[in-house]
């Protein structure tokens, strides 16, 4: 028997540092195969290797048992390799038909054989049974019929394998299934299918084999008898590292309560979340993609409006506006840092002024010498490379970008700080320096909540860690020392400490 | 001294500037003594007093990455009914005044209209301006029944168009006077720092607790402002209202603004630069006119010499620095 795809010892570095080393990888015809691993654990490099994105270093990929190089997108689709990015990559405006059909028009003379292409899509959308029909409009579909658009697309490239990044990270419980649905479809049909998601649950109960990345190496393949969570857990993080990173103890605080937050619901989206943050307390945030954290926060923030539960700030109801919570001593670095937390064109010193205008500013005036102090004062403080405060803030690198977001709120007398994914895309040194400025913030009487999805880091700051699973609480973590596992567990809804589960 | 050395920053941070300098030099050479003398100076600023004073105005939806089509159609609107007013109440002082700030009222309200609905109902600014450019045409139209309706009378408003001050014309002291105005307010308030920082990125600056909308709504209501406040020059200056009298106004508003270095992207530009783009202009105009090209030609000539500033400058951007490539392409990414 031979393997659809067979991926041998696949190399790849990045600027001298390896990526992937020696990595072995197969497919086998009508299997669907999840692909696991940390971030950075080179899943996306051997799938951007694979589809032609980037080119490998060394090793050989197998198709049918025949030796072939993949060079570009275009020789993946020949193959029949299809991928279902988490991006998705349609034509809003155009119809199911129309994007199933781009780029590969059936036409006589010129003109487009609708009819014909119609019948085509409308075939397959049968034979599968999908939620769509073939005319149509894309920008009126659902974030899953869309997916299953992209699904088509492949299909009517006669693809054998298709590749599915995280396809449920933006779906609801009801579409997931409808999802796994097509997969085994899919499966039936003699379709293969690589399925790279973090939700554990979803990969036992759908994989036929599963693969284990780890700092590039190829830690495990297990058959379907073979997965249980708790390995995959172990093979994923590594059993050094997980004691290693484990966290400090964690501790409840005795100091007041600063901010209060009861029953918080916004319909579809997050239910019932209530916690509490003390003074001078630094809380993680833990949990998958779409489990909800930055919704919940930016309702808090007053960024968005939610539709039922409270939020009290030292005992009074926190505004539903930015502008009142600033003034109360909020502060807040959003997730997506290049369009949300800093205006490019403007030099460090005016992104740093405009959160602090009620001082640098009288009777509408700006006080130039005090903005330009201030500037210059915080570029100081925080180390913001290079020591210019005139520079525009998107010429700086991702690490000092990052810190002049922070810059804008450590300016002021901050009671309250909110960072989303405060590390993103930043390299070690930077991380550091921004781990030191939060605890540094929290020893002096700030409370820092933290929504990250890098574990290492959450259990480095955190004095408490809270768990959001499926736009609720999960569980919380408060007392001992805990690792890496027990929180990525907790995100996919197993226990391994006490704490309350909500089902 | 403190001003030579502005203008010599100004220069040096953008090229297409050299133009200007460039253009005038052939043209003092070539026209010695004609071309380079005061009352030639003063009659290109006349000639481009009044959208200079728009500029002033419309360089603020600019800046935040929209844009104000309808500055044209305003100013014949604004300048129809300060002349209707006064044509209509005898030709005194109380009408002028009254005509003339109903005339600068209806510009705001005409901008505060763009605001509102950019706003709250999100329509792209080129579209809703667009729009309005054709009502307000209309109103203008209607204001003057399709007419030219001479005024002649009172000299005071007369004066704002036609009056000098210390030899200078007036028109040219209103525009001086409010390019000094944005200019404080662009370089010296909070509202002028935050029209740049929301034209760069409004939704950081939402969530930074400017109030976006306030800032976008303000900006629309000082374009509308200074487009009534050309019109009503212009009508002063022709004796007449006519509601054809600023049309292609918008054109050489948003010439000289890009010209001066303002991007339609927002986030980029100056007033300094601003009234360097609409002197450019007038100097092109003037200079084609000394040297005898026959005005047929005037449009052609001008476009390309303003296609040939922008675009010397843009290539002398991208290759002076990777950096600032980079931050362009990447301001693109964040806006689409």
């Amino acid at each position: 028997m031979s393997a659809l795809l067979e991926m041998k010892e696949i190399e790849k570095s990045f600027n001298g540092s390896p990526v992937l080393k020696k990595v072995n990888f197969s497919v086998e015809p009508g299997e669907v195969h999840a692909l696991m691993g940390e971030n950075g654990a080179g899943k996306s490099t051997l799938i951007k290797i694979l589809t032609g994105i980037y080119p490998k270093d060394g090793g050989q990929i197998y198709w049918n048992g025949e030796p072939v190089t993949v060079d570009n997108r275009k020789d993946a689709q020949a193959l029949g390799i299809g991928v279902i990015y988490q991006e998705l990559s349609l034509i809003p405006t155009l119809t199911v038909m129309q994007n199933v059909m781009l780029g590969k028009e059936q036409s006589k003379f010129g003109f487009v054989n609708a009819r014909k292409m119609k019948k085509k899509v409308t075939e397959l959308i049968e034979k599968y049974g999908f939620n769509v029909k073939a005319d149509e409009v894309v920008e009126t579909l659902t974030i899953a019929q869309r997916q299953t658009v992209e699904i088509l697309k492949a299909l009517s490239e006669e693809s054998r394998l298709i590749i599915m990044d995280e396809p449920t990270a933006s779906l609801s419980a009801k579409e997931s299934d409808a999802l796994f649905g097509i997969i085994e479809q899919l499966r039936k049909d003699g379709v293969s299918v690589i399925y790279i998601s973090h939700r554990l649950e979803e990969v036992y109960r759908l994989s036929d084999r599963l693969t284990v990345l780890r700092d590039g190496v190829r830690e495990a393949v297990l058959t379907k008898e073979q997965i249980i969570p708790g390995d995959v857990v172990r093979l994923m993080i590594g059993k050094e590292l997980s004691e290693a990173t484990a966290s400090n103890s964690l501790r409840k605080s005795d100091a007041p309560v600063r901010l209060k937050v009861n029953g918080l619901t916004k319909k579809g989206v997050f239910h019932d979340i209530s916690f509490e943050i003390h003074e001078g307390e630094i809380v993680g945030f833990a949990g998958l993609v779409g489990a909800g954290r930055t919704e919940v926060m930016r309702c808090i923030y007053g960024a968005d409006s939610y539709d039922s539960g409270t939020v009290e700030f030292e005992g009074e109801t926190l505004a539903k506006q930015i502008t009142k919570n600033i003034r109360t001593g909020f502060g807040f670095v959003p997730e997506d840092r290049r369009n949300q937390g800093f205006t490019p064109l403007l030099s460090i010193e005016k992104n740093v002024a405009l959160t602090n205008y009620d001082t640098l500013a009288k009777s509408g005036f700006v006080k130039a010498a005090a903005e330009k102090k201030l500037g210059v004062e915080m570029v100081d403080k925080l180390a913001i490379k290079p020591g210019d405060s005139q520079i525009p803030v998107g010429n700086l690198s991702g690490g000092n970008q990052q810190k002049a977001v922070l810059a804008k709120w450590l300016s002021r007398d901050l009671k309250l700080l909110i960072v989303d994914e405060p590390t993103a895309g930043i390299d070690i040194g930077a991380k550091d320096e921004i781990y030191k400025i939060l605890e540094s913030l929290a020893e002096n009487g700030t409370s820092v909540i933290m929504v990250s999805s890098d574990l290492q880091e959450l259990l480095r700051v955190s004095q408490r860690i809270i768990v959001m699973r499926k736009g609720g609480i999960f569980t919380e973590f408060s007392s001992g020392r805990i690792t890496q596992e027990d929180v990525l567990m907790a995100e996919s809804g197993i226990l391994t400490k006490e704490g309350k589960a909500d089902e | 001294m403190n001003k030579k050395m502005d203008i010599k920053a100004i220069l040096g941070k953008s090229q297409r500037l050299w133009i200007l300098v460039a253009v005038m030099l052939v043209l003092t050479v070539l026209q010695p003594g004609v071309f380079l003398t005061a009352a030639n100076m003063k009659s290109i600023l006349l000639s481009i007093s009044v959208y200079g004073i728009m500029v002033c105005g419309t360089i603020f939806p600019i800046l935040l990455g929209g844009i104000d089509l309808s500055v044209g159609a305003v100013a014949a609107a604004a300048g129809a009914f300060a002349v209707t007013w006064i044509v209509d109440h005898d030709f005194t002082n109380g009408a002028v005044i009254v005509g003339v700030l109903g005339g600068l009222l209806l510009g705001a309200v005409v901008g505060l209209i763009h605001g509102i609905i950019v706003t709250r109902f999100a329509v792209p600014p080129f579209l809703i301006t667009l729009a309005t450019q054709n009502i307000v045409y209309g109103v203008a139209q209607l204001l003057t029944e399709n007419n030219v309706i001479a005024c002649m009378k009172p000299e005071s408003f007369a004066f704002l168009g036609g009056g000098r001050l210390i030899g200078i014309p007036f028109s040219i002291w209103i525009m001086l006077f409010m390019a000094i105005i944005s200019y404080i307010i662009l370089g010296r308030t909070v509202f002028g720092r935050n029209v740049y920082a929301v034209g760069g990125n409004a939704e950081a600056c939402r969530l930074s607790g400017v109030r976006s909308r306030m800032v976008i709504i303000t900006s629309y209501v000082a374009s509308g402002l200074t487009a009534a406040l050309s019109g009503i020059v212009l009508a002063s200056m022709n004796r007449q209202a006519i509601a054809k009298a600023a049309q292609g106004y918008d054109n050489y508003v948003l010439t000289a603004l890009v010209v001066g270095g303002a991007s339609l992207m927002g986030g980029e530009g100056s007033i300094q630069g601003a009234v360097w783009g609409a002197f450019l202009v007038g100097v092109i105009s003037n200079g084609l006119r000394l040297v005898g090209v026959a005005s047929d030609y005037h449009g052609i000539v001008k476009c390309i010499v303003i296609v040939a500033a922008v675009a010397l400058d843009a290539h002398v951007r991208f290759k002076k620095s990777g950096l600032q490539k980079s931050s362009s392409l990447f301001k693109k990414k964040a806006k689409a």
